[in-house]
């Protein structure tokens, strides 16, 4: 399976990670994000096959940027990074539309399994 | 406000009050100037009404409503006409079947015309929603329709009817499950997109507050097939295990449609339960207490206190779902005096022991069969005049319960007669028959279909039915009648299905268990004691003959398990189709009380095999209903094999 993904993290080391992650496992990369307020841009842009957000982010925060991706796409598949012990975000994330979420830290297998959950049709 | 959770309540209630008003109107046509009758139905209705207007269901209020306006009309009035009854009679059969229709989530049936016609009746008020006060406030839109026209508004405003199935879906996650709560919303989410919650453990409020959960269980009513949601959930990560379960016990799913329906407990013996299930958990303290400091004589005390305990609440918890024979028998002297009135014969019917309990799956299946009973007491028993009585008492472990006529009564030989021209049996088999299996001949199924039946050979409608309900049931039927004086038909029930007594046996050196409703006597025969003959082996008890059987036979066990070495033979004396029968066994092991578990397909098919139950070592034990296994001739051949294996 091919899959267009877009990254949105405000730490460059969590964005190589994830996109080694997804290189290994033949996903493209076609966006990176390193803030909340360049993600709907980007979004539209490119529109990814899936997103994945990191929940924490100066200034905009991902549950906002995730906000306005919904908005413009109800379709679109977000998944949530979110950091231990930050149930109550991930629980408005969720109510907010996101897809599915990953707690930090997180091993490579996890990642691809979510990934691959949430592309699944429904 | 979700008005969604009263649902099942006010059904139950609802069909309480249904109940309640048919029996008065019967009442109230005999008595029509009766003012008590007249002021109960008054109330009657206006309960329904209340309810109805809260749930939202405007026809059913407005109907309501319109019922209740008549009768305090009347009321003022004295007397109350018959072309009122009659009226109120539609009325109220109108409104049970709307009440249906509201349950089943089917549309509405159309009452404007029923309360059109009033509008020109003089001797009924004009009513219509104008005066309802609902409790809950109309909804914007919902204008009181003018008389006349008084559903069609209410009933364009009914919320979208809902279809589907209702079921309970259980979502277990992955014990390391990071922000567990985040993950039962995904779940919930998921199941929001199938279809309605109707309920939801732990509720939403719960999960958005963030609490720790493993473990997601809702009621939802769906379109969605069971397969389809389990594959969807699973799909959701850290998702560990997917199950469903209907309301109850299900016959093979069959009574899914009724899932959700709640039962009445007095509050008294929910407290008790509560009470009980409190005393465990102290309890439960000392006993760790007691085993962390190895005093074995305070363990041993605390364990018999347990045990004292759990009786006391399995004995309260069997309870909670035993209800009142009368709460199925409220439709009955309605139906009689139709019955009656079409058919221009007299008929006075009562009750008697209507306070009696059982089970509530058990009432609920034999409600159709005792209309069945009833229906034939005055189609083919009742001669232009008489009574039909339903009595119930308790009898030991069982109920009886008994649908008896003054009528004609049958005449067995005359069935015998009848059965033989039909070619359902040969002469020779209907002139062995006793006096008791003939009058069960109208059970035959072949028998029932036949619609010419002569007036003094018997009755036949849906009497194969009947028997087949209260045998599912694991009850049996029996039929007394004498020619002249009237006829009986008696209905032997378990008080519950739950929770049985059972006799241990030891039969091809495995136990098994036969329900002890079943069971007559147990005795130890000695070998010299037993008759061989033809068509089998019998034994002489009590000036009568009985048929011995083998059970290791029957359920395809090696033969000649018999009379070898003399010794005695342990036989169980049992219920057996027509007469009682003697069952061998290898050893009487004592009795218990079990838990029934009914068996999955295809161990379900096994003819004879009426569930399992768990020995206390653990290991499983199966429940043998001899009463069928005699009737089918044992297991057939083909299961024989399988059998084994389960065996």
């Amino acid at each position: 399976m091919s899959l267009n993904v877009m990254i949105v993290d405000d730490a460059l080391f969590m964005r190589n990670m994830l996109k080694d992650i997804c290189q290994r496992a033949g996903y493209a990369v076609v966006a990176e994000a390193d803030s909340g307020e360049a993600a709907l841009e980007l979004y539209r842009q490119h529109r990814p096959d899936l997103v994945t957000m990191d929940i924490v982010m100066p200034k905009r925060s991902g549950i906002e940027a995730l906000q306005e991706i919904m908005a413009e796409d109800p379709a679109a598949r977000v998944v949530m990074i979110s950091a231990l012990g930050q149930d109550t975000l991930v629980i408005e994330a969720i109510e907010a539309g996101a897809r599915d979420f990953i707690i930090k830290p997180f091993k490579e297998e996890r990642v691809l399994d979510v990934m691959r959950r949430v592309m699944v049709p429904r | 406000m979700d008005m969604s959770k009263y649902r099942d309540l006010f059904f139950s209630e609802a069909r309480e009050h249904l109940a309640q008003m048919s029996r008065l109107l019967v009442a109230l046509e005999q008595a029509p100037a009766d003012r008590q009758t007249i002021d109960a139905l008054f109330r009657e209705a206006h309960s329904v009404k209340g309810m109805a207007a809260s749930m939202g269901y405007e026809g059913a209020a407005a109907l309501a409503h319109h019922l209740e306006d008549a009768l305090d009309h009347v009321r003022r009035g004295g007397e109350v006409p018959v072309a009122l009854v009659d009226r109120l009679l539609a009325g109220f059969d109108l409104l049970e079947g709307l009440i249906d229709d509201l349950q089943a989530d089917r549309p509405e049936r159309d009452i404007a015309r029923f309360l059109a016609g009033s509008a020109g009746s003089r001797s009924l008020p004009e009513a219509g929603p104008d005066r309802m006060e609902p409790p809950a406030p109309p909804s914007p839109g919902t204008e009181p329709a003018a008389v006349g026209e008084p559903a069609a508004a209410p009933a364009g405003d009914l919320p979208t009817v809902s279809v589907g199935r209702v079921y309970q879906v259980t979502v277990e996650l992955a014990v390391d499950v990071a922000a567990s709560a985040a993950r039962c919303l995904l779940i919930v989410r998921e199941l929001e997109r199938a279809g309605e919650i109707l309920s939801l453990t732990p509720s939403r409020e719960t999960l958005r507050q963030g609490e720790e959960c493993r473990r997601v269980q809702a009621w939802l009513r769906t379109e969605v097939v069971r397969s389809e949601l389990g594959r969807t959930l699973r799909a959701i990560a850290e998702v560990r295990k997917v199950t469903f379960a209907d309301d109850r016990r299900t016959d093979g799913g069959r009574r899914s449609s009724e899932a959700g329906r709640s039962v009445r407990v007095r509050t008294e013996l929910l407290d008790q339960v509560i009470n009980l299930s409190g005393e465990l958990l102290t309890q439960r303290f000392m006993l760790q207490r007691a085993s962390g400091a190895r005093d074995w004589s305070e363990l041993n005390g605390s364990l018999t206190d347990t045990a004292r305990l759990i009786e006391e609440l399995h004995h309260r918890s069997l309870q909670l779902r035993l209800m009142p024979l009368e709460s199925i028998t409220g439709r009955l002297p309605r139906l009689v005096r139709d019955l009656g009135q079409k058919s221009g014969k007299q008929v006075s019917f009562r009750v008697i022991g209507g306070g009696v309990v059982l089970d509530r799956v058990i009432l609920d299946a034999l409600a159709d069969p005792l209309v069945h009973l009833v229906r034939n007491a005055i189609d083919h028993g009742i001669a232009g005049q008489g009574e039909v009585v339903v009595t119930a008492r308790r009898e030991k472990d069982l109920v009886l319960i008994e649908v008896s006529d003054n009528g004609r009564g049958m005449d067995p030989a005359e069935l015998r007669r009848q059965v033989v021209a039909r070619n359902l049996l040969s002469a020779g088999q209907a002139e062995r028959l006793s006096d008791r299996e003939a009058l069960l001949l109208v059970c035959l199924p072949g028998f029932s279909t036949a619609r010419q039946v002569t007036e003094t050979s018997g009755r036949g409608v849906g009497m194969d039915v009947v028997k087949a309900a209260v045998e599912k049931l694991g009850g049996t039927l029996d039929i007394q009648s004498t020619v002249g004086e009237g006829s009986r038909f008696r209905l032997h029930m378990p008080l519950s299905m739950a929770i049985i007594k059972i006799l241990l046996v030891r039969c091809n050196g495995l136990p098994l268990a036969i329900p002890l409703t079943r069971v007559q006597r147990t005795l130890e025969l000695p070998a010299a004691a037993v008759l061989e003959g033809t068509p089998g082996r019998a034994f002489r008890l009590d000036d009568a003959e009985y048929a011995l059987h083998s059970l290791g036979e029957l359920l395809g066990g090696a033969s000649g398990s018999g009379t070898d070495g003399g010794k005695d033979l342990c036989v169980v004396v049992i219920e057996a189709p027509g007469r009682p029968a003697g069952l061998q066994v290898d050893a009487l092991l004592g009795q218990r009380d079990a838990f029934v578990k009914s068996l999955g397909f295809p161990l379900s098919r096994l003819p004879g095999m009426s569930g399992a139950t768990i020995a206390g070592d653990g290991s499983v034990m199966f429940i043998v209903d001899p009463y069928h296994l005699l009737e089918g001739g044992g297991l057939p051949a083909r299961y024989q094999e399988s059998s084994h294996a389960v065996l």
